[in-house]
C-alpha cells in the first residue's frame, strides 16, 4: 500500500511540464506565421483590403460632411462637428480615417518586405500583389494628401521608426504617390479580376486619371479617361437608381465590398447604413435635398428617399439612399466608376476650352444627363460649363464622398460653404490632424495643420 | 428515516407534544466554578439539562440554583472553556474546575498550502464561518461574505437572482486587468466572474451562483503579502479560501434537512409621474420651445386618458425556496459529507427565475496511520431565466421606468402589444410587458468541480500530499426574441421575423498541487516548512450561431431560421506552471516569523519576463507571553505584527504579449489581418504590499480586536499604452502607470452579556484610499457613459482614485431664465466639454458591517447592519427621468414638477423645454450622496427544547424567520443606493442606470437535525 501511496504520489507530479506555458493561439496567428508560405500570400492580400475597407466610408463623411451634403441631427459629437462647421482635432471620424490609411500603407509595408522573402510564390503572383499593395498604398496616400495635407510617408511595418517620423512636404508626397502608381501600372494586375471588389488594371487607369485630375494634368486626365471609356470595359447602367441600389453595376471599376458575413454593422466610424438609417445620426441637408430634386438631377434624385414619419424637429424626413443594410445589395461604398470617368474628362476638357461640340466637355456631361433623364446642359461660356460640371458631380456622385474634395481643389470651398454655413473658416480646407498623433508622436510636435 | 422525510417536507408544521415532567421537590445548590489553577470564573452560564432553568456565576465564580431532583444533570458552560456535565448528587456544593477549550484555543486554519493556528497567524486573514452566514438566505456564496469583513467589499448590482456581484479586497489594484480576487474552493481556483458569453445590458451572471453556500465550513480571506504571496502572480486583488464541510471520523452519522420559503419584493419603487401630470409637464415643455403642444398631439383629457403604472405592470411578488439534506457522519477510517440542495428563486421582473439543483460528496479515507485519501465532489446544475437588463434601449425595468403612462400594456381583447400594432410606441417605448414575457433568454450550466488527493505521514515531522483536480463549467445559452419584441419585430436590420442566438461555452481548469511539509520542535523553537510545485491548465472553448427571419413566432429555434448568417467557434487555452515555499518559526508562541515565496511562470507573459518571483516576510510578537507582562490582567492576549512582500495580477488576458494576424473577411472572402502589436516584455502587476496589525483579547476572550494598517503599491499596470496611428497600429500592451491602496481596518468581537441571555456583537470597519498614481501619459482616460455637453461621466487621472466622476459644475438654476447654469472653468464664456470637472467618487470613505446575536434560551435572534459612507452615486437614469424637456419620450420623476416656471422661481430644477439639451447636460447635478445604512438582514429562530425534539429522536430542531434588506437609511433620490448598472466594472462604478434595485426577501425555515 505504501508503495501504491508513493506511485500516486510521485506520478502525478510529473505531470506538470512547461508546454503548459506556450499554448498556440487557434484565432491568431503570430506575426512571423501570418507571412511565410506561398499559401499565406492570398490571405495576407484580404487581410490589406480589409484595412483598405477601412478608408472608404468615412472618406465619405469627409467628402460629403465636411461639405453641404449631409447635416447630423443625432448623438455623436464627432459628426456634430462637421455639421456645425466646429471641426475639432479630437474629432474621432479624423482618427478613424487617419488610422485606415496608415493600416493600409501598414499592411501593403508589411507585404512588401515580406513577400520577397517568402518560397513558392509564382512569378505571376508576386507580380500581382506587389501591384496590390503599391496601387493600395498610393491610394491611401492619395486620400490622405487631399484630406490632412501633407502627411508622414512610413515605407516599412517597423514601430520604432513609424512611431516618431514627420509630415514630408506635398511634393515629396504627390511624388510618392505617383510612383506607386505607376509601379501598380501595366500587366501584373488581372484586366477582369472576380468583381469590381478587386484591383483591375482599369482601378489603377481611374486611380491616375483623378490623381492627374486634382494635380490640373489636364490633358493626362482625358487621356487616361479616354483610355477607360474608350476600353468598353464598362458601361453606363441605363437606370440610375442601380448605381443606388445594387453592387457591382457594369459601371463599377473598384468597390469596396461588403457581404452578409462582413458588414460592419453598427460600427460607429464605418457603418454608414447605421449612421444613415438605423440610428439616423445623419441625413441629407435641406440644399442637397432642393438640388437633388432640379430638373437637372432627374433620377439622381434617387439618392435619397422621404419617409413622412422621421419628419419633425430638425428632422427634414430624408434619408441618403445608398447604404443598405447587410440583407440589400447596395452596402458596398463605391470608389470609382465610370460615370466618375466622364466627369474627370468633362472637366479636363473644359479647362482644355474643348466646351462644345463633338468631344467636348458638355457632351460628356451629356452622356449622364440623359441616362440619368434629366434636362440636357446649356452653358455659354467656360465658367458656365465648370459650374455645370460642378452640379454635375454633386448629382451624380452624391454620398460617394467627392464633394468638399470638389470644392476645394477648384478653390469654390469658401464662396460655397460660407453661404451654407457661416462657421466656415479657410482652415477647414483640410481636415485637422488627429490630436492623439500630434501628442504621441515627437516628430509631429508643432505640426498641426493652420488654424487648427 | 422515511416518515421523518415526510415530516419535513409536509410543510412546516411539527407536532410539538405537551411537556410532560414530574417535578420532584426542589433544593438548592451552591458552589463556585474555578479554572484549573484554582481562579475563580465570573459569568459562567448554568443550566439544568433539558430545561431552561439556569443561571450564572458571580464575580467570586459562585453561584445557587434551585434543582428539582437527583435525577437532574447540570450543564456548565463559558466560552474558551470545555462544557461540563456534572450529575446531581445528595451533596448540596458542587464546585467544579472548568478546562480551557485547547480546540478553540487551538484552532487551525487554512492558509494556502499550510494550516497554522488561529491566534498565531501573522498575516492578514479574515475568517467568516458557517455560522455567520447560515441565516443569510443568499444565492452565492460571494455574496454571503458581504460585510461580514473588514476590508472585503461586496457589491451586489442589483436585484437580480443568479445576478453579478463585485467583490475587491482592499480596493482596486488595476485599471485594465481583472481586479476579483482569487477564489479557491478546496485547492481549485473555480470561475468567478461572468460565465454567459452573452452581454446583458451590464448585468451579468455570476459563476459563483453554482455553488451551494451551505456545503461552506469556512472563508478565509487572505489580505495582505504575508498571507497570499504564496499565491504569487495571482494574489494582487487577495484570495478567498473557501473550505467545504466534510465528516468528522467517529461521529455519529447526521442528518440534516433545511427547508426555506419566502416571499421577495422591491425594496423601493420610484416615485413617477401619472399621465395627468405628465402631460401637464410635456405641454409645458412644447409651449417653452414656442410650439403647440395640441400639434404635438399631447392632449389634456386625451392623452392621459390611460394611467398605466408600467412598474407594477413589469413586477411582482415573487416566490423562493430551498429544500436543503446533508448527511455526515464516519467512523475511524472512513468520514463523508453529502448534501444535495434544490433552490428556486423568482425575480421582481415577470418571467425572471434562477434554479439550481446542487450535490455534493466529500470522502475522507484512512487507508493506514500513514496514508490517507480523499476526495471533494460536487455537481451543480443552474438554469437561470433572463430578462433583458438596464443598460438595453428594450430593457424591462428600464423601459418601465421610462415608459410614458399614457401608453398601455395590452389591447383591448388583452393581448401585448408589439410591432405593427398602431398603439405600439416604438422606440424608445418598446412596451415593457412584451419585453419581459415574450423573449425566450434561457441560460443553463453544468458545473463539476472534483478532486482527488493522497497523503503520506512519512514520520512525525514529513508529510506529502497530492492533489489533482478539475474545474468544469459548462454554459449554454438559448435565446429567441420573437417578432413581436423590439429586437425581433422592430428593428429593420434584423428583418422583423424573429432573432435566435444560441452560443455554448466551457470553461476547465486542470490543476495539479503537490505538497511536502516538514514541523518540527527543538525545545522552545517550532519550524514548519511547505514547498510545493503546482501546474494548472485552462481551456476555454466557445461558440455561437445567429439565426434571424423565422418563418412564424412558433418556430423558436434556429434550425427553422430563414437566414443562419452569424457563428462561430473558438478556443483558448492558458497555462501556469508554479513552485512555491513557506517556513515559520516560532519561539515559546511569543516571537514570530515567516518567509513565503511563489516562483510562478504563465503563459499569458511575454517571453522575456515568463516566470515571476513573489515573495513576503512577516514577523510577529505576542507581548502577553513576556514574563514581564502581569498575569491576570484584563488582557489575556495581545499580538502586534507585521508584513511586506509582493503578489501579481497575470489576468492580462491570454496572448497579449504575441504580434499576431487574426482572421478578417473581405467581400466574401477570407484572410488575415493584423490584430496586435508584439510585446515580449509584458508581464504581471506588481504590487507591493506592507501591513502592520495588532491583535489584542480582553476578558478572557470576551472582547476581542483587530486593527490592521496597510500601504499598497500597484506598479506595471497592464496597459493599452497608446502609440501613433502611423505604425498601423493605435496602441501597444504595455506596462506603465501606478495605483496606491492605503487603508486601516477594524474588526471587533465582543460578548456583550453571556449566560441565559447572551448578546454579541460583530463589527468591522475598513477605510481604504485608492489613488491613481500616475498613467501612460498625461492625457486623462475618458471611461463610462458618454455624457451629454461633458464628454463622458468617469475619468482616470492621476491624483484621483478609479471610479472618478466628470461632469459639469452645476451652480443652480438662473431664477430670470430658468436655465441651468454651469460653471465656466477655462473661462472662454461658453460652456462646451471643456469645462468638464472632476465632481467626486464612486469611493466610499469607509464601509462595514456590525452583526448583533441575541439569544436567550430557545431564542435567538441577529440583526445584520450594513453601512457604506462617503460614497457618491451617479443617478444617470435622471438624465432621462428628470431631462427638463429634452425630449418627451419618458416619463419623469416627481421632482421635475419642481421645475422653474416662471421668473422669480427658486428651485434646483430647470425649466422644462422640448430639445433644449444645455439644460440637461451632464453635471454633478445627477450626482448623489451614495451613503447608506441598510438593516440587511433580521433573523429571528427558535431551538425547540430538548425534550420535545427528542419525542421524534431528533437532535435539534430549529424553526426561523430571516428577513433581508428590511430598512435602508439613505439620501439617495433614485431606486436604491446598492445599485450597479455597469456590474463589475473598476473604472465606472456606482452608476445607476435604471437599475433594478435590491429585493427585500421575508423566509420562514426549518431546519432539523437527526
Amino acid at each position: 500500500m505504501k508503495k501504491a501511496a508513493l506511485i500516486i504520489l510521485f506520478l502525478v507530479t510529473g505531470f506538470g511540464c512547461t508546454n503548459f506555458l506556450d499554448p498556440e493561439p487557434v484565432a491568431l496567428l503570430i506575426d512571423d506565421l501570418a507571412l511565410n508560405e506561398a499559401k499565406d500570400v492570398p490571405s495576407v492580400e484580404i487581410g490589406l483590403y480589409g484595412a483598405f475597407r477601412g478608408i472608404a466610408a468615412p472618406k465619405v463623411i469627409a467628402g460629403d460632411m465636411t461639405a453641404d451634403m449631409l447635416i447630423h441631427i443625432g448623438t455623436f459629437n464627432q459628426y456634430r462637428e462637421f455639421s456645425n462647421k466646429q471641426i475639432t482635432s479630437t474629432n474621432a471620424s479624423a482618427a478613424a480615417l487617419w488610422g485606415s490609411i496608415y493600416r493600409t500603407i501598414y499592411v501593403a509595408n508589411f507585404i512588401l518586405e515580406k513577400l520577397p522573402g517568402v518560397p513558392g510564390v509564382t512569378e505571376a503572383e508576386r507580380n500581382e500583389v506587389t501591384a496590390t499593395a503599391r496601387f493600395l498604398r498610393g491610394y491611401a496616400y492619395f486620400v490622405g494628401v487631399y484630406t490632412f495635407g501633407a502627411m508622414p510617408i512610413t515605407t516599412t511595418s517597423d514601430l520604432e521608426s513609424n512611431r516618431n517620423v514627420p509630415r514630408s512636404s506635398v511634393e515629396d508626397l504627390l511624388a510618392f504617390i505617383e510612383a506607386d502608381y505607376a509601379a501598380a501600372s501595366g500587366e501584373a494586375l488581372p484586366e477582369s479580376p472576380v468583381n469590381a471588389g478587386f484591383v483591375s488594371q482599369s482601378a489603377v487607369v481611374a486611380a491616375r486619371a483623378r490623381l492627374a485630375l486634382y494635380r490640373q494634368n489636364w490633358a493626362e486626365a482625358e487621356a487616361l479617361t479616354s483610355q477607360i471609356i474608350d476600353s468598353e470595359n464598362y458601361t453606363l447602367v441605363d437606370d440610375y437608381s442601380d448605381i443606388v441600389l445594387s453592387d457591382f453595376t457594369d459601371e463599377a471599376i473598384l468597390e469596396v465590398g461588403y457581404t452578409v458575413n462582413d458588414d460592419p454593422g453598427t460600427d460607429a466610424n464605418y457603418g454608414l447604413n447605421d449612421l444613415f438609417r438605423g440610428r439616423r445620426e445623419i441625413i441629407p441637408s435641406n440644399q442637397t435635398v432642393v438640388a437633388l430634386s432640379n430638373d437637372e438631377a432627374g433620377d439622381r434624385f434617387r439618392n435619397i428617399s422621404f419617409d413622412l414619419s422621421e419628419l419633425g424637429g430638425v428632422d427634414n424626413g430624408w434619408s441618403v439612399a445608398k447604404y443598405g443594410t447587410a440583407d440589400e445589395d447596395n452596402n458596398n461604398i463605391i470608389v470609382f466608376r465610370l460615370g466618375e470617368m466622364y466627369l474627370i474628362r468633362a472637366e479636363a476638357r473644359a479647362q482644355q476650352n474643348k466646351l462644345f461640340g463633338s468631344g467636348s466637355a458638355l457632351e460628356d456631361v451629356n452622356v449622364l444627363r440623359s441616362r440619368a433623364n434629366g434636362a440636357p446642359a446649356v452653358a455659354n461660356s467656360k465658367e458656365q460649363v465648370l459650374q455645370v460640371i460642378e452640379r454635375e458631380r454633386l448629382y451624380e456622385l452624391a454620398y460617394e464622398g467627392h464633394r468638399w474634395y470638389d470644392l476645394v481643389r477648384t478653390g469654390r470651398a469658401k464662396v460655397v460653404m460660407t453661404t451654407f454655413n457661416t462657421n466656415w473658416q479657410d482652415k477647414f480646407e483640410l481636415w485637422p490632424i488627429p490630436l492623439r498623433e500630434i501628442q504621441y508622436n515627437p516628430a509631429l510636435q508643432g505640426a498641426q495643420n493652420p488654424g487648427y | 428515516m422515511k416518515h421523518l422525510l415526510l415530516l419535513v417536507f409536509s410543510g412546516l408544521t411539527l407536532p410539538l407534544v405537551a411537556p410532560t415532567s414530574s417535578q420532584a421537590q426542589s433544593r438548592v445548590i451552591t458552589g463556585q466554578v474555578t479554572d484549573i489553577d484554582n481562579f475563580s470564573l465570573p459569568g459562567v452560564n448554568i443550566y439544568i439539562k433539558g430545561t431552561t432553568t439556569g443561571t450564572i456565576t458571580d464575580i467570586e465564580g459562585n453561584y445557587r440554583l434551585e434543582v428539582g431532583g437527583t435525577n437532574d444533570v447540570l450543564v456548565f458552560s463559558y466560552i474558551g472553556y470545555l462544557t461540563k456535565e456534572v450529575p446531581v448528587t445528595a451533596a448540596t456544593t458542587i464546585d467544579v474546575k472548568l478546562e480551557e477549550d485547547a480546540r478553540q484555543l487551538n484552532e487551525v486554519i487554512v492558509t494556502g498550502y499550510s494550516y497554522v493556528k488561529k491566534r498565531d497567524i501573522i498575516g492578514a486573514i479574515a475568517s467568516v464561518s458557517a455560522d455567520d452566514i447560515k441565516n443569510l438566505p443568499v444565492v452565492s456564496l460571494d455574496q454571503a461574505l458581504q460585510g461580514k469583513a473588514a476590508g472585503v467589499q461586496v457589491t451586489q448590482s442589483s436585484g437580480t437572482p443568479g445576478g453579478g456581484i463585485t467583490v475587491r479586497v482592499r480596493g482596486n489594484t488595476s485599471i485594465s486587468a481583472s481586479n476579483r480576487p482569487l477564489f479557491i474552493i478546496d485547492g481549485v481556483p473555480v470561475e468567478d466572474g461572468a460565465l454567459a458569453l452573452r452581454s446583458f445590458g451590464g448585468q451579468n451572471d455570476n459563476a459563483l451562483s453554482t455553488l451551494n453556500p451551505n456545503d461552506i465550513e469556512s472563508f478565509q480571506v487572505l489580505k495582505d503579502a504575508s498571507a497570499k504571496a504564496i499565491y504569487g502572480s495571482r494574489a494582487a486583488n487577495g484570495v478567498v479560501l473557501i473550505t467545504t464541510k466534510r465528516g468528522s471520523k467517529g461521529a455519529k452519522t447526521s442528518v440534516t434537512f433545511d427547508v426555506q420559503r419566502g416571499v421577495i419584493d422591491l425594496t423601493n419603487k420610484l416615485d413617477l409621474l401619472s399621465s395627468e401630470e405628465l402631460v401637464t409637464l410635456q405641454r409645458e415643455a412644447i409651449t417653452n420651445a414656442g410650439q403647440d403642444p395640441d400639434e404635438s398631439g399631447i392632449i389634456k383629457g386625451v392623452t392621459d386618458a390611460v394611467n398605466t403604472d408600467w412598474i407594477d405592470q413589469v413586477t411582482r411578488q415573487a416566490i423562493m425556496e430551498q429544500y436543503q439534506m446533508s448527511i455526515s457522519g464516519g467512523d475511524e477510517q472512513t468520514s463523508f459529507y453529502s448534501s444535495f440542495n434544490y433552490r428556486g428563486e423568482e425575480g421582481v421582473i415577470l418571467n425572471n427565475q434562477f434554479l439550481r439543483f446542487a450535490g455534493t460528496l466529500n470522502i475522507d479515507h484512512k487507508v493506514t496511520d500513514k496514508l490517507k485519501f480523499g476526495n471533494n465532489l460536487t455537481i451543480s446544475k443552474t438554469r437561470n431565466d433572463r430578462i433583458k437588463g438596464d443598460n438595453f434601449l428594450d430593457g424591462v425595468y428600464s423601459g418601465a421606468v421610462k415608459s410614458l403612462p399614457y401608453y398601455f400594456p395590452f389591447d383591448e381583447k388583452g393581448n401585448i402589444i408589439g410591432p405593427g400594432n398602431s398603439n405600439y410606441a416604438g422606440f424608445p417605448n418598446f412596451n415593457p410587458v412584451g419585453q419581459a414575457v415574450l423573449p425566450r433568454f434561457q441560460t443553463n450550466t453544468l458545473k463539476v468541480l472534483v478532486g482527488v488527493f493522497s497523503e503520506y505521514q512519512f514520520n512525525e515531522h514529513f508529510r506529502a500530499r497530492a492533489k489533482f483536480s478539475v474545474d468544469y463549467n459548462d454554459v449554454a445559452e438559448d435565446q429567441f426574441e420573437p417578432s413581436s419584441t423590439a429586437i425581433g419585430g422592430f428593428l429593420a436590420s434584423v428583418g422583423g421575423l424573429g432573432y435566435g442566438v444560441n452560443s455554448t461555452g466551457t470553461y476547465v481548469t486542470y490543476i495539479n498541487t503537490n505538497t511536502v511539509s516538514y514541523n518540527q520542535t527543538f525545545g522552545d523553537h517550532v519550524v514548519n516548512a511547505t514547498a510545493g510545485t503546482e501546474f494548472l491548465q485552462r481551456t476555454e472553448t466557445s461558440n455561437f450561431v445567429q439565426g434571424r427571419l423565422f418563418p412564424s413566432d412558433d418556430f423558436t429555434y434556429i434550425t427553422s431560421a430563414g437566414i443562419v448568417d452569424a457563428g462561430s467557434s473558438n478556443k483558448v487555452n492558458s497555462g501556469l506552471n508554479s513552485y512555491f515555499a513557506e517556513a515559520r518559526y516560532d519561539y515559546k508562541e511569543k516571537y514570530f516569523a515567516s518567509v513565503t515565496t511563489r516562483y510562478d511562470g504563465s503563459s499569458r507573459f511575454g517571453t522575456n519576463n515568463r516566470f515571476g518571483l513573489f515573495p513576503s516576510v512577516s514577523a510577529g510578537y505576542r507581548i502577553t507571553n513576556e514574563a514581564f507582562f502581569p498575569k491576570n490582567t484584563i488582557v489575556d492576549d495581545l499580538k502586534v505584527r507585521g508584513s511586506y512582500g509582493f503578489t501579481g495580477n497575470e489576468r492580462i488576458g491570454d496572448f497579449a504579449f504575441l504580434g499576431t494576424f487574426a482572421s478578417t473577411t473581405y467581400n466574401g472572402v477570407t484572410g488575415t489581418a493584423p490584430a496586435n502589436l508584439e510585446n515580449p516584455d509584458l508581464q504581471w502587476e506588481v504590487t507591493r504590499e506592507a501591513n502592520v496589525g495588532i491583535d489584542l483579547s480582553l476578558f478572557s476572550g470576551r472582547l476581542q480586536t483587530s486593527v490592521d494598517g496597510y500601504s499598497n503599491l500597484t506598479s506595471k499596470l497592464l496597459f493599452s499604452q497608446p502609440i501613433p496611428l502611423t505604425t498601423g497600429f493605435g496602441s501597444i500592451q504595455g506596462n506603465i502607470g501606478e495605483v496606491s491602496n492605503l487603508g486601516v481596518e477594524l474588526s471587533v468581537n465582543s460578548i456583550n452579556f453571556d449566560g441565559d441571555f447572551r448578546w454579541s456583537t460583530n463589527l468591522n470597519i475598513a477605510k481604504n484610499d485608492n489613488l491613481v498614481k500616475s498613467l501612460a501619459d498625461t492625457l486623462p482616460l475618458f471611461r463610462g457613459y458618454t455624457a451629454n455637453g461633458a464628454g463622458n461621466t468617469n475619468i482616470v487621472k492621476p491624483g484621483y482614485p478609479l471610479g472618478t466622476f466628470w461632469g459639469l459644475n452645476f451652480l443652480g438654476v438662473d431664477p430670470a431664465t430658468g436655465d441651468a447654469i454651469y460653471e465656466d472653468i477655462n473661462g472662454d464664456g461658453q460652456i462646451s466639454p471643456d469645462d468638464g470637472k472632476v465632481i467626486g467618487t464612486a469611493q466610499p470613505d469607509f464601509v462595514g458591517g456590525i452583526t448583533n446575536n441575541l439569544s436567550y434560551r430557545g431564542f435567538d435572534l441577529s440583526v445584520f447592519i450594513q453601512f457604506s459612507y462617503g460614497n457618491k452615486l451617479l443617478n444617470f437614469s435622471n438624465t432621462a427621468l428628470l431631462n427638463s424637456g429634452e425630449d418627451i419620450n419618458n416619463n419623469q420623476v416627481r421632482k421635475a414638477l419642481d421645475r422653474w416656471q416662471k421668473p422669480g422661481d427658486i428651485t434646483d430644477v430647470p425649466r422644462y423645454e422640448l430639445g433644449n439639451t444645455q439644460n440637461n447636460w451632464h453635471s454633478n447635478r445627477f450626482l448623489e450622496d451614495g451613503s447608506f445604512l441598510r438593516v440587511k438582514n433580521i433573523s429571528l429562530g427558535y431551538n425547540l427544547p430538548v425534550r420535545y425534539v427528542e419525542k421524534i429522536k431528533a437532535q435539534s430542531i430549529r424553526i426561523y424567520g430571516s428577513a433581508t434588506n428590511v430598512f435602508t437609511w439613505t439620501n439617495y433620490t433614485g431606486n436604491d443606493p446598492e445599485v450597479s448598472t455597469l456590474d463589475g466594472s473598476t473604472t465606472a462604478q456606482g452608476i445607476d442606470f435604471f437599475t433594478l434595485p435590491q429585493v427585500k426577501t421575508m423566509m420562514l425555515g426549518i431546519n432539523v437535525k437527526f
